[in-house]
């Protein structure tokens, strides 16, 4: 007796949701930034789902493979936050505004 | 053919020397000029030994070749850097190196203040090796690398000088007015190309009569006449030469008067087989020859600038080396060549030497009485101006007397008319200049004081005058010495019953000298009539022969207006307007574009995350119903 995968899609589009509104609410960057993982994550959790679902190992690969680069952005995005923080002594995006048209 | 085997030294000594001139010639100091005329020279000795060896070998044993590689290779079409010696270009290099060495010796003494002394000898050199390229040439293609080489040169030296504006002007025109005519020549040599597959002048010669109809004998013969209308200053393209004398004196003498323009003459006489194929060709080069013979000749007697003369004269003479080609009198022709590059090289050598003593004045109403103050000049400049004239037995007394001799007997009586007005005109001119200059009293503080020049200068001229003198010897009749000795290459001289005997004409000819120097003596030597007041009265008339009847207006009116207008035209409506209205249409138009692009970006991170979910759940909507 397994759980229904409607439970996993359910919390996995709960997730998504709080990500999203995160991302779009929130000033502070480094806010953002763990939004845009718990985005991240709920997606690896519903390919887990239904990888599970069709008995097939796909979709957990696919899964390493988006933690992989999830952790691969995670270095590139703090480096930038860093040195964004370093010139404008803020993370708050709002501030950094340079390339505007 | 041993001889043939040192053939590339001669070209090779001058291009050493203008080499070593070019790079280190000012660290040479005074040794650039004797280093230059000793290269000359050496080279003139290899000439001498190299044409003496053609003299006692048969006629057909004259023409020997050089391959000393292979220049350019085009699939079957191939070009070598060959050398061909052969009676012409034997005679043609004892001239370039001979009277070379002498100018070059000259230029020793005349250049020697000069800031650039180096580089001139090092252009002299260079000039040397061009023009040797361009007799020596074995095709067409090292002949016209000569060709343009010696317009290169023939540039650099007249504009030497060129902090003066109007002498870098003079250099320009030169160039440009020379190129007209190389632009056609080089037509005329791609026909060649196409129509014989090679440049090769031993191969044209032999298929020449086989390849080429009438017509495309007559296209090509007046293409490569047009390229030696340009370099000989032939009219029309007559303007650049007087403008020329802008360069120093010596220049004049080597470049102006006894090589480089004599290269048309040279050309005509090379490529004679293809001219006589077309016959309407030999009759037009006659007819520029006879029409610039009589043209210059009355500018030369309008000028003031003693320089002026000569480079009118030298169109004339040149005029006549043209009629006597366009007559089949090749030979002729090339004793002409010899002759006036001996006797124009002394007068203008000359002309350098009386600038020199009169602190570079060349107008001879300033002049006047320089014979006491400058013997030795003014003795040997009579003696070149006697020759020009046709004096006997000064060489241009024979050149002269055989080309009328041809023109009458072979039935050209309007020809033979008209040079011996060309005769009457060049003893006119001549004789006003030996005497404005030589005799009478000094007309200005400069004359009086005019000294003679160095012996460096003096002992160039004394030995051209003798060639001046002596050259007559090798050609005294039609059938003389260097026309049997160049018959193999131009064939013999055509000869005819009709017409007068031979002592008529030269009775005719000797009598309008006589007549020429009579008439000059009385008027500007005699001190009987006032030729200041006689100029003013005559004023009109001579204004338009001052001025060259104006031609250079008539060129600046008919094409050089108009051509700066289409210039100014092209300049600051087409490209400042239209294609640039193009270019800055494309900018303005895509800065449009970005104008309105640039709302999108607003800096504000949230925003793109809100149109990067928009955009994914809009994807997910329209995946939704498509499924």
């Amino acid at each position: 007796m397994s759980t229904p995968i409607s439970y996993f899609l359910v919390l996995s589009s709960i997730l998504f949701a709080i990500g999203s509104v995160g991302v779009l609410t929130r000033k502070n960057a480094l806010i953002i930034f763990m939004s845009v993982e718990l985005q991240l994550n709920a997606v690896n959790l519903t390919l887990v789902a239904f990888s599970r679902m069709h008995n097939s190992l796909n979709g957990q690969v696919l899964a390493f493979f988006s933690m992989v680069v999830a952790a691969a952005e995670v270095v590139v995005g703090l480096a930038i936050i860093v040195s964004v923080y370093r010139r404008i002594r803020s993370v708050n995006v709002d501030d950094a505004e340079a390339l505007r048209g | 053919m041993s001889a043939s085997g040192s053939l590339w030294l001669i070209p090779a000594l001058p291009l050493v020397g203008a080499g070593v001139n070019l790079f280190i010639g000012k660290r040479l100091g005074r040794s650039a000029g004797i280093f230059a005329a000793v290269l000359v020279a050496a080279s003139f000795a290899v000439s001498v030994a190299v044409a003496g060896s053609l003299i006692g070998l048969s006629a057909q044993d004259r023409v020997q070749t050089q391959e000393l590689f292979e220049w350019i290779r085009v699939g079957a079409f191939s070009v070598g850097a060959t050398l061909r010696l052969d009676p012409l270009s034997a005679t043609m290099i004892l001239v370039v190196t001979g009277i070379g060495t002498l100018i070059h010796i000259y230029s020793i003494g005349y250049m020697r203040d000069d800031p650039r002394y180096g580089r001139f000898f090092a252009y002299m050199n260079l000039f040397v090796f061009f023009m040797l390229m361009l007799v020596l040439g074995q095709n067409l293609l090292v002949l016209y690398l000569g060709w343009e080489g010696v317009g290169l040169c023939s540039y650099l030296l007249i504009g030497f000088w060129f902090e003066k504006t109007e002498n870098a002007n003079a250099a320009k025109k030169a160039f440009v007015t020379t190129r007209i005519g190389d632009t056609a020549m080089l037509i005329g040599l791609a026909l060649i190309a196409v129509k014989f597959g090679t440049l090769d002048y031993t191969v044209i010669f032999g298929a020449a009569g086989s390849t080429l109809t009438k017509s495309a004998a007559t296209a090509i013969a007046l293409l490569l006449f047009a390229g030696a209308v340009g370099k000989s200053a032939q009219v029309p393209l007559h303007v650049w030469l007087p403008d020329a004398m802008a360069g120093p004196t010596p220049v004049s003498a080597l470049i102006h008067a006894a090589t480089m323009v004599t290269a048309g003459v040279y050309l005509v006489l090379r490529m004679h087989v293809i001219f006589e194929i077309s016959g309407v060709a030999l009759t037009v080069v006659a007819i520029v020859g006879v029409a610039t013979m009589l043209f210059a000749g009355t500018c030369a007697f309008g000028q003031d600038d003693i320089k002026r003369v000569l480079a009118y004269s030298t169109i004339s003479q040149l005029g006549f080396m043209f009629l006597a080609a366009g007559l089949k009198a090749y030979s002729i022709a090339l004793f002409m060549l010899v002759a006036h590059a001996f006797y124009k090289a002394l007068m203008f050598l000359g002309a350098g030497s009386v600038m020199h003593g009169m602190h570079d004045h060349t107008d001879m109403k300033q002049m006047g009485g320089l014979l006491r103050k400058m013997p030795v000049t003014g003795v040997t400049f009579i003696v070149g101006a006697l020759a020009l004239a046709g004096v006997y037995p000064l060489s241009g007394f024979f050149a002269k007397d055989e080309i009328l001799e041809v023109a009458s007997n072979s039935g050209h009586e309007l020809l033979f008319v008209l040079g011996v007005l060309g005769a009457l005109i060049s003893a006119l001119y001549i004789g006003r200049l030996v005497f404005l200059t030589f005799f009478g009293r000094a007309r200005s503080e400069e004359a009086e004081h005019a000294h003679e020049s160095p012996a460096i200068m003096t002992i160039p001229l004394v030995l051209l005058a003798l060639g001046a003198a002596g050259a007559s010897l090798l050609d005294l009749t039609i059938h003389g010495a260097l026309s049997t000795f160049v018959e193999p290459v131009v064939g013999p001289t055509p000869e005819g019953a009709a017409g007068l005997s031979y002592a008529a004409i030269v009775a005719i000819s000797s009598l309008m000298v006589a007549i020429g120097l009579f008439a000059t003596w009385f008027v500007y030597g005699s001190g009987k009539i006032d030729w200041l007041a006689l100029r003013v009265r005559m004023q009109p008339a001579q204004r338009v022969l001052e001025h060259g009847w104006y031609v250079d207006n008539y060129y600046s009116a008919l094409l050089v207006t108009p051509g700066k207008a289409v210039a100014a035209w092209l300049a600051y409506v087409f490209d400042a307007r239209i294609i640039d209205g193009i270019v800055n249409g494309i900018g303005a138009g895509v800065r449009a574009l970005a104008r309105s692009g640039r709302r999108l970006q607003t800096g504000l991170v949230r925003t793109y995350a809100l149109a990067f979910l928009a955009g994914a759940i809009g994807l997910l909507v329209y995946v939704g119903f498509r499924l």
